[in-house]
């Protein structure tokens, strides 16, 4: 299935002034979710979903609370397992291998798909040992190694300069905005292909969302991210192609100017208008 | 536009409704603005052409009213998709009816100087351009106060005849002047005020396609029915 989504057939598929003037080319998908169902118990809260993330690029899903947003998130990383009565249906396509499938081992899926939450959640230990402790678990480093590996994942969290002299003391000590660059930095060190962020910046001050929305437009060159947000500026700027939840369903998905300015969909156009929520 | 459900937030709707509704006023201005520059060339009647020039002044207020005000949503409300494009078309469209307002007043100001020459030829083609251009801006000011972008589309195609009827004049005038050094100034004039009313055309064309644009999120086509050749034309006497 092709997935590319380029400016020309956005023309013909009668996409608004915009978009024909923008330069977004979708990439091929590196995650293809395919008729995704999720049961709550009996309650379905996704209704036969389709939709591509593209690789290295940033998916934005926005949608009012209790739309399948977040539910979609929990899908691509098996949180769900945790929970008796929850369950899915339908394909998450990762290179060929089915997500949703029995046969996938969780603890290489959650490698390679991290996942960011929406209040920061440091472990109570030193800044290092946030770090190192996911790396240990999958792979074996000398000290120098892992503090190259430390070293590393907080310069691409962009959190390195600000604690590189105090990464022996607690992580609750830092600031919310630093503690949240401390989890992505920590997803980050165990070299994911795909990072899921779950509201990253709704309990963030303004300037620390600008410096995850910086982070944001940095990290995609080498990931794969999926970000579900509340706030519409931070999707509109920071995603290549944002898709719009209502009830469980995938309504539209198009490249972010295009959806921002002319949706094609009145539930879209209702939603990012706010007139109703 | 005027068939969305309300906003959630009450007076959005209202700034909303105030932007369209200051932009119907300049609209109405500018209207009344043409209508008056046509009387004061086809009756000769110095009264309408003082009143034309004295009208810019309440459409060149209004236009910084309506500036102001999209710079005030756009930082308030930040608003989206068909609010966006709406809030941006205002800002297109106070720009267009601006100049028409200035076009209007400049055929005006040419009006009182030709009053003082008898008229070289009949006037006929120039109320037959005058008619059409007013029409267009009636239909385009209605669009504007009903979202039509249907109404907006049948504008944008007409205004081939506008220039069409300003070639014709563009040639005539050049005969006349050719005929007799002394139609020189009067015809002059007279070509301006064909050149302005065409030009109010193009603007009331730039509109429908804001409008267009605004109501449906798709762009009309680049290439628009234009025929005004006289920029090429060349007319030699005959040896």
């Amino acid at each position: 299935m092709s997935t590319t989504m380029s400016g020309q057939q956005s023309q013909q598929s009668g996409y608004g002034g915009v978009q024909i003037h923008s330069s977004t080319e979708i990439n091929a998908a590196k995650i293809s979710i395919e008729n995704v169902d999720f049961f709550y118990g009996d309650n379905r809260a996704l209704k036969s979903v389709n939709l591509n993330l593209p690789d290295r690029q940033v998916t934005g899903m926005i949608g009012p609370s209790g739309c399948g947003k977040s539910t979609l998130l929990r899908v691509l990383n098996r949180m769900y397992d945790l929970y008796p009565g929850q369950r899915a249906t339908g394909a998450a396509m990762m290179d060929g291998q089915n997500i949703i499938s029995p046969d996938t081992d969780l603890n290489t899926l959650r490698a390679r798909i991290g996942m960011v939450f929406q209040k920061p959640t440091p472990f109570p230990m030193t800044i290092y040992d946030n770090i190192a402790f996911g790396v240990k678990l999958h792979e074996k480093l000398s000290k120098s190694q892992m503090d190259e590996r430390v070293e590393w994942s907080l310069t691409r969290g962009a959190l390195w300069t600000e604690v590189k002299d105090r990464l022996q003391t607690s992580a609750m000590g830092l600031s919310g905005g630093q503690q949240q660059r401390l989890c992505i930095a920590r997803t980050i060190a165990v070299r994911p292909e795909v990072i899921l962020l779950d509201e990253p910046t709704s309990a963030l001050d303004p300037i620390s969302t600008l410096k995850i929305e910086e982070l944001i437009d940095e990290l995609k060159h080498d990931f794969t991210i999926a970000i579900v947000t509340h706030n519409m500026q931070l999707a509109a700027r920071c995603a290549d192609q944002v898709a719009f939840f209502y009830l469980g369903e995938m309504v539209e998905v198009a490249p972010a100017a295009q959806l921002f300015t002319a949706p094609k969909e009145k539930r879209t156009q209702d939603y990012v208008t706010g007139r109703f929520g | 536009m005027s068939e969305q459900s309300e906003h959630l937030v009450k007076s959005f709707d209202q700034d909303l409704k105030r932007l369209t509704d200051m932009l119907i006023r300049m609209g109405g201005i500018v209207e009344n603005q043409v209508a008056l520059a046509a009387e004061s060339i086809m009756d000769r009647n110095a009264d309408a052409a003082t009143k034309t020039v004295e009208e810019d002044v309440k459409v060149d207020a209004l236009e910084r009213e309506v500036e102001q005000y999209v710079i005030r949503m756009l930082a308030l409300r930040q608003p989206m998709a068909a609010d966006l494009r709406l809030v941006v078309a205002a800002l297109k469209v106070t720009g267009d009816l601006e100049r028409i307002g200035d076009y209007a007043a400049n055929v005006a100001k040419r009006s009182i100087v030709l009053a003082q020459f008898p008229a070289p030829y009949s006037l006929g083609g120039l109320a037959h351009m005058v008619n059409l251009v007013q029409e267009q801006l009636k239909s385009i000011i209605d669009a504007l106060g009903s979202s039509d972008s249907e109404k907006a589309l049948e504008v944008w195609r007409s205004d081939r005849a506008v220039d069409d009827i300003y070639n014709t004049i563009f040639r005539e005038l050049i005969t006349y002047m050719m005929e007799d050094p002394r139609n020189i100034t009067p015809c002059t004039h007279l070509l301006f005020i064909a050149k302005n009313l065409e030009r109010i055309g193009d603007h009331t064309t730039n509109i429908a396609e804001t409008i267009y644009y605004s109501v449906k999120g798709e762009v009309l086509p680049d290439v628009r029915p234009k025929g005004d050749t006289s920029a090429y034309a060349v007319v030699r006497p005959s040896e």
